[in-house]
């Protein structure tokens, strides 16, 4: 077939385009029918979103069904006044399905999830709850965890589904409960109580050991007082204090009455899904619920609880035998008394369960008489739903929208996920003062990620307390100031990390307006505490500049330890620089057995450290009190020399004060610069976040994209054979450049169409292939053996396979190649080497 | 050596010349002029230089008890003498004299750095108590031996040596035998010494070093082990029971008893007097037993006596501190209010009130030591009573297992009188089989004679049994009332100082107000 197409300059390209088609349509397959073993169907494409096992049941599954209706006929029939068992709800596809196998023990990658506590506050975050309705009955349906995390909404039989399946999946004893709970369980209305994160915090208050009473202790004085008056004193203590505890009582009651909640109409009534954990397993001392709305533990002492119908896990099922009068206070869960509980499966039993693996071989011995036992019972069918998995994205995002507001007894809970706001901001709990919070008392945000290392900050009482962890410049690590006057020179407690952070061993700073005192640690010169008087500042400058002058100081007092290398009585402890006064007061420690300490005062010469070495002595210098009067008292020049040496030392001091100042003035200007900022800091290793080597990544793909596009390009330049034709002339006339582009627009078509041809070709010789074996096999077909018949039937299956393969090659070709004749057509249209403007240019 | 002897006048050193050299050498400006108005003391000067000035013999140093650098460089001494109260040293430098020995330096055991340049001395020797000798310097001398370099082994701190100059300095090996010898050396004759020469150093000398050091170990070894043993027997003295653990007083029993020794040899007694000695050491050592006991027991009751004392008085420290500290915030606070106020009446009244806080003060921390002098006196009593009982029980225990002792020695006494009476009876009847030694024999003539021998011998060892006894006794006694001598003297010095403390500090607090406040 030989197509030759006549160029047309205002021939449109779409005429050509028909024109191929036509040219294509001409060429045409026919597979024929085929007598031949049956093609396997490859997939039943189901467009449905759910697999197999959600549509339907299993014969295992059938099975069971069954035994759960023997179940649960004997039971309404054993018990006719009880409320009916939450045994076989419908799933998502309408499918009945037994309450155990929609458990799928699962442990989940991240680390928080391997505790209770982790797990319990997982899907309280993460789901949205939904309340029964109507708030009496059983649910109709019970969907699978994979679909209920998809749609992040539930209701508590959901919620407690997915929390046993990952409290198993860690190895915990636990179990769905199913019963009955107050109004605000069963709501989770948390209004009424106190908010987890602001309940006291037991503390351990360790008695202090009581010395031994030794044998030479000494006794103490004798006590002269009245006993009669001590006992009349301590009876009347005691009789206020009772007076006090009772009004305290009285006052608790009364308010203890009026948080009462309302009475409720379905009290006892509302059924509840909870999560019972057992004890025993991963070290649980004893049993306890966990509320999977909240994510709260109880004891199942707890008066919120108040009734079980029923218990189950991915092994069995259980029925409650025991009587609920009282809630569950003094309900046994111990499941194997079938006086209490009565289970479904028989061989599904706990002991079994437990023995581990190692033990296995010593059970193989007593086997036989065993397993016949065994066989009778009927064991739990595997699960039908789709394995639980959350993505890290879905885990760091935990609430839906990443948002999760909480309201308790006068405090609000707000929680966000990390990086989700600006500022790092992860909770809020703002604390009121009523129970209608309007009265904010307190609030308390806390941070995530903070560039610059903020974790908490808690507004209370018009004081700002914030906390960093490790890493600051000058290792700050709590700063209390006033939210009105954020300033410097303002009232404000600065906390530093001193362990081998800091040089200078400062750990905490005072500041009022008027006052510093500064506390250092593990100082060489056992310097312990500074604290600095200021005076009012001289309102010569004009007090609107912001770098005036500094403030005057009036006296520096400094502390030491006692240095054991020194004597006492030289070893200073106390110095006082009045500067105002020009007197500096110096105490020394005291000796061992002593009880007044050595002092000497200087009074010096007003600007003395500004002469330089020349001071002038004279005796009324000092004053001095010596502890010791026996002792030679201390010659005048080591009086002077002290004197000299403290002249410089109060320079220094002067100097320290001056650069905790400047200290100060530049954290708070650190802090503001930050929080404007209020940049996160990302991990290196978080791939998704860290914008900078997220970048990098894609310059270095997109950079490796391109080199590959233009060596594609350089390797296939379409015009390049023809300019060659034309001997790669510089510039192309007009005429050439028609001529070119014809040239290049009919090879192209030639192309098509000889590929075209080509698949056609092979495509016949396929066929005619097939055709002489399948004669061939008709007429053989007696005498084959089997394996040679296997083998036609291979090649067949094969054959059919190519011959379809073809076929759909070809229709894909003559689909493409309009196309790709269009886009050459538009290429060289847009070609600058065939572009109109160049021939103007070329011409003029 | 650097000066002929008659070309300038010899001194010694005088008081003219130390006064001089002090203020010379003292402070300066205005802090000189203080020292001039009241004088130096010797004792308070921390460094001396008396260079260049002929003298021959060191004399007067002796008040100079705080001194820790002394420089007599350039002088004509030719002994080291006269610096026994140096204590304090750590520099010497007598570089350029005409030393010959080096001696005289016994009592400066701080001394860190001496330097004897230029001197003629021929040896290295008596230096041993100088263990913190950081820098040694006797370059120019007449040291000839290499083995000398040895005696500085003992030095673990000498770092820093010069010895150039010396004729030792001119054998070949003399830098490698030096650097193997003394590795704790950095500097040498003015040099670093290299890993270079180190190593050479260590594997030329490795088989005589080792030698050395093992030996060296061995002696220390043996030394310490020394020491222990000393003090183990401290303690049994302390116990009262020394050498009871072992047959030392058996065995001195018979050292001064010449009848028994050669009673000994009689045949049959060996057995006899090994059941005996055996015995006897038996009930020695229940007696080193108990007495250690009851020496632990003491001890224990003594540190829990000191350490409620201390508690005692740390606890009333506290409180008479407290007393004080209120009082100067009182005092502070009312000095200013002073100050500040001119009202005379105001100031009469406060001077008063200040008056009256000042007695209350006193009459508290009276009170206080008076209470604490008490408690003391009391617990001392006690403990006093407790100590004596020990002692008596001790004592006593003791007493009877001695008379133990004594019964032994007693009844083999009678055993061996008896034995010698029927050997005596042999003899008589010159039926004795074995050869008896002449001058055992001779103790054998007849029965007064022999029984006089064993009589003596037998008052020997009970005088010996007695004295141990005695000793005991006496010992225990004196240590307790010694004990308890100190305690009170003690307890009597600390309420002395107590009370002197106080009112030294009261009347300072009065005359302070005066002072202050009074025209």
């Amino acid at each position: 077939m030989d197509i030759i197409i006549e160029d047309g300059q205002e021939e449109s390209p779409d005429a050509d385009v028909e024109e191929l088609k036509e040219e294509l349509e001409a060429i045409q397959v026919t597979a024929e029918p085929i007598i031949e073993p049956t093609i396997p169907n490859i997939t039943k494409e189901d467009f449905s979103e759910y697999p197999e096992s959600y549509k339907d049941n299993t014969n295992k599954e059938k099975l069971i069904l069954a035994y759960v209706e023997n179940y649960r006929r004997q039971y309404v029939h054993l018990f006719r006044d009880r409320k009916p068992l939450f045994l076989n709800p419908l799933n998502e596809c309408g499918i009945e399905k037994f309450v155990c196998t929609t458990l799928r023990p699962t442990l989940l990658s991240y680390k928080a999830l391997y505790h209770w506590q982790g797990c319990a506050e997982f899907v309280a975050d993460y789901l949205t709850m939904k309340q029964l309705e109507p708030p009496q009955e059983l649910p109709m349906c019970l969907f699978s965890p994979s679909t209920i995390l998809k749609r992040q909404l539930g209701n508590c039989f959901d919620f407690s589904n997915i929390l046993c399946s990952l409290l198993l999946g860690a190895g915990y004893d636990a179990y769905v409960v199913s019963g009955y709970a107050t109004k605000e369980i069963c709501l989770a209305d948390e209004s009424r109580q106190i908010c987890p994160l602001l309940q006291p915090k037991k503390e351990v208050l360790k008695e202090a050991e009581k010395p031994e009473p030794r044998k030479y202790t000494v006794k103490p004085p004798r006590d002269l007082r009245s006993k009669f008056i001590i006992k009349m004193e301590a009876r009347r203590k005691k009789e206020a204090e009772e007076e006090e505890k009772k009004k305290q009582q009285e006052e608790e009651e009364r308010i203890a009455e009026l948080e009462k909640p309302p009475p409720d109409a379905l009290y006892g009534l509302r059924i509840h899904a909870w999560v019972l954990v057992r004890g025993g397993k991963r070290e649980v001392p004893e049993d306890f619920f966990i509320e999977p709305f909240t994510g709260q533990s109880y004891p199942p002492s707890s008066p919120s609880f108040l009734g079980i119908e029923s218990v189950w896990n991915s092994t069995n099922y259980w029925a409650n035998m025991q009587n609920c009068a009282s809630g569950c206070k003094d309900m046994s869960f111990d499941l194997m008394d079938t006086e209490k509980w009565e289970y479904m499966l028989a061989g599904s039993d706990q002991t079994q369960i437990e023995i581990p693996d190692a033990e296995e071989e010593l059970y193989d011995l007593d086997d036989d008489e065993k397993e016949n036992e065994d066989e009778k019972h009927l064991d739990m069918p595997a699960t039908w739903v789709l394995p639980i998995c959350v993505t890290k994205n879905q885990y760091e995002m935990r609430c839906p929208q990443g948002k999760k507001t909480t309201l308790y007894k006068k405090a609000k809970l707000e929680k966000y996920a990390n990086y989700l706001l600006k500022d790092g901001l992860v909770t809020r709990l703002s604390v009121y003062d009523n129970n209608e919070l309007t009265d904010l008392k307190r609030v308390q945000e806390s941070f995530e990620n903070r560039e610059d290392k903020l974790t908490t900050r808690v507004h209370q009482g018009g004081l700002i307390t914030e906390d960093f962890v490790e890493g600051r410049p000058r290792s700050l690590q709590q700063h209390v100031y006033k939210a009105s006057n954020p300033g410097p020179e303002a009232e404000r407690t600065m906390t530093f990390f001193h362990k081998k952070l800091r040089v200078d061993g400062l750990c905490k700073r005072e500041e009022t307006p008027t006052e510093m005192t500064e506390h250092f640690v593990n100082r060489d010169d056992f310097l312990f505490l500074r604290h600095v008087l200021f005076g009012k500042r001289q309102k010569k400058v004009a007090p609107a500049t912001a770098e005036g002058p500094p403030r005057p100081i009036l006296k520096i007092t400094e502390k030491f330890h006692r240095n054991d290398a020194l004597s006492a009585s030289k070893d200073v402890e106390e110095q006082i620089f009045i500067i105002h006064e020009d007197k500096i007061q110096i105490t020394y420690h005291r000796e061992d057995p002593n009880i007044t300490a050595s002092t000497r005062d200087f009074y010096k010469p007003p600007n003395a450290e500004e002469k330089g070495g020349s001071l002038q002595w004279s005796n009324d210098m000092t004053n001095t009190f010596q502890v010791n009067p026996h002792g030679s008292p201390a010659k005048n020049l080591a009086i002077y020399e002290n004197l000299l040496q403290l002249i410089q030392t109060e320079q220094k001091s002067i100097q320290a004060v001056r650069s905790s100042e400047e200290e100060v003035k530049e954290i708070l200007m650190d802090r503001q610069k930050e929080e404007l900022a209020s940049e996160l800091a990302i991990s290196v290793y978080d791939t998704e976040r860290n914008e900078k080597a997220k970048k990098h990544r894609k310059e270095l793909e997109r950079l490796a994209m391109e080199e590959k596009l233009r060596r594609q390009e350089m390797e296939m330049d379409y015009l390049a054979p023809f300019l060659a034709q034309i001997g790669n002339p510089d510039k192309i006339s007009k005429t050439q450049a028609f001529k070119l582009k014809e040239d290049c627009l009919a090879d192209l078509k030639q192309r098509l169409i000889d590929k075209a041809n080509l698949i056609q070709l092979r495509f016949e010789k396929e066929t005619s292939e097939l055709h002489k074996r399948q004669q061939d096999y008709q007429q053989k077909q007696v005498a084959m053996t089997k394996e040679d018949e296997e083998q036609y039937f291979n090649y067949c299956s094969e054959a059919m396979f190519r011959i379809h393969i073809l076929e759909l090659r070809l229709n894909r070709h003559k689909q493409m190649a309009p196309h790709k004749y269009m886009q050459l057509e538009q290429k060289l249209r847009q070609d600058p080497r065939l572009s109109e403007q160049r021939f103007v240019k070329i011409i003029i | 050596m650097s000066r002929l002897y008659d070309t300038v006048e010899p001194s010694v050193i005088d008081d003219e010349m130390l006064r001089k050299a002090v203020e010379e050498q003292g402070p300066k400006e205005e802090a000189g002029k203080i020292a001039k108005q009241e004088g130096v003391d010797y004792c308070d000067v921390l460094s001396l230089r008396l260079d260049f000035r002929n003298i021959l013999k060191v004399d007067n140093l002796w008040q100079f008890t705080k001194l820790t650098k002394l420089q007599m460089d350039n002088n004509i001494i030719e002994k080291i003498e006269g610096m026994d109260a140096l204590v304090n040293l750590r520099w010497l430098d007598m570089s350029f004299n005409n030393i010959e020995m080096i001696e005289g330096l016994d009592k400066l055991t701080k001394l860190e750095d001496l330097t004897l340049f230029n001197n003629r001395i021929t040896r290295l020797e008596n230096m041993d108590s100088l263990p913190n000798l950081h820098v040694l310097s006797v370059g120019n001398n007449k040291i000839d031996q290499l083995d000398n370099l040895i005696y500085l082994r003992r030095f673990p701190n000498l770092r820093t040596l010069n010895l150039t100059g010396n004729p030792v300095c001119d054998d070949q090996g003399y830098k490698l035998f030096a650097v193997a010898y003394l590795s704790h050396l950095v500097y040498l004759d003015f040099r670093l010494i290299d890993e270079d020469t180190r190593q050479k150093a260590h594997s030329l000398y490795e088989n005589k070093l080792g030698e050395l050091m093992h030996n060296e170990k061995q002696a220390e070894v043996a030394i310490e082990a020394e020491k222990k043993a000393a003090q183990e027997l401290l303690k049994h003295k302390d116990a009262y029971v020394e050498h009871l653990n072992s047959s030392v007083l058996f065995e001195s029993m018979y050292k001064e008893d010449p009848e028994g020794m050669k009673l000994a040899l009689l045949p049959g007694l060996q057995d006899m007097l090994k059941d005996f000695q055996d015995k006897f050491v038996e009930v020695c050592m229940k007696i080193f037993e108990f007495g250690m006991k009851e020496y632990e027991k003491r001890c224990k009751e003594m540190r829990e006596f000191n350490t409620c004392i201390q508690d005692a008085e740390a606890a009333n420290k506290k409180q008479a501190v407290t007393v004080i500290d209120a009082f100067e915030e009182y005092k502070k606070k009312l000095f200013t209010e002073l100050l500040v106020t001119s009202d005379a009446e105001v100031q009469e009244r406060k001077m008063n009130e200040y008056h009256e806080g000042v007695n209350e003060t006193w009459d508290k921390l009276m009170g206080l030591e008076m209470q604490l002098v008490d408690q003391l006196e009391e617990t001392i009593k006690d403990f006093e009573r407790n100590m004596t009982d020990l002692m008596s029980q001790l004592v006593e225990y003791i007493q009877g297992l001695i008379t133990q002792v004594r019964d032994l020695e007693n009844s083999h006494n009678e055993k061996l009188l008896e034995m010698c009476m029927t050997v005596l009876e042999k003899v008589v009847k010159n039926e004795m089989d074995e050869e008896l030694p002449d001058d055992l024999r001779m103790l054998f003539v007849d029965k007064d004679t022999i029984v006089n021998a064993i009589g003596a011998s037998h008052d020997v060892h009970l005088i010996k049994i007695d004295n141990r006894e005695d000793e005991i006794v006496t010992r225990s006694g004196a240590w307790l009332s010694g004990h308890m001598q100190k305690i009170h003297a003690d307890e009597c010095a600390r309420n002395r100082a107590r009370v002197v403390e106080i009112t030294n500090y009261i009347d300072h607090l009065r005359d302070e107000i005066d002072t202050q406040f009074m025209p």
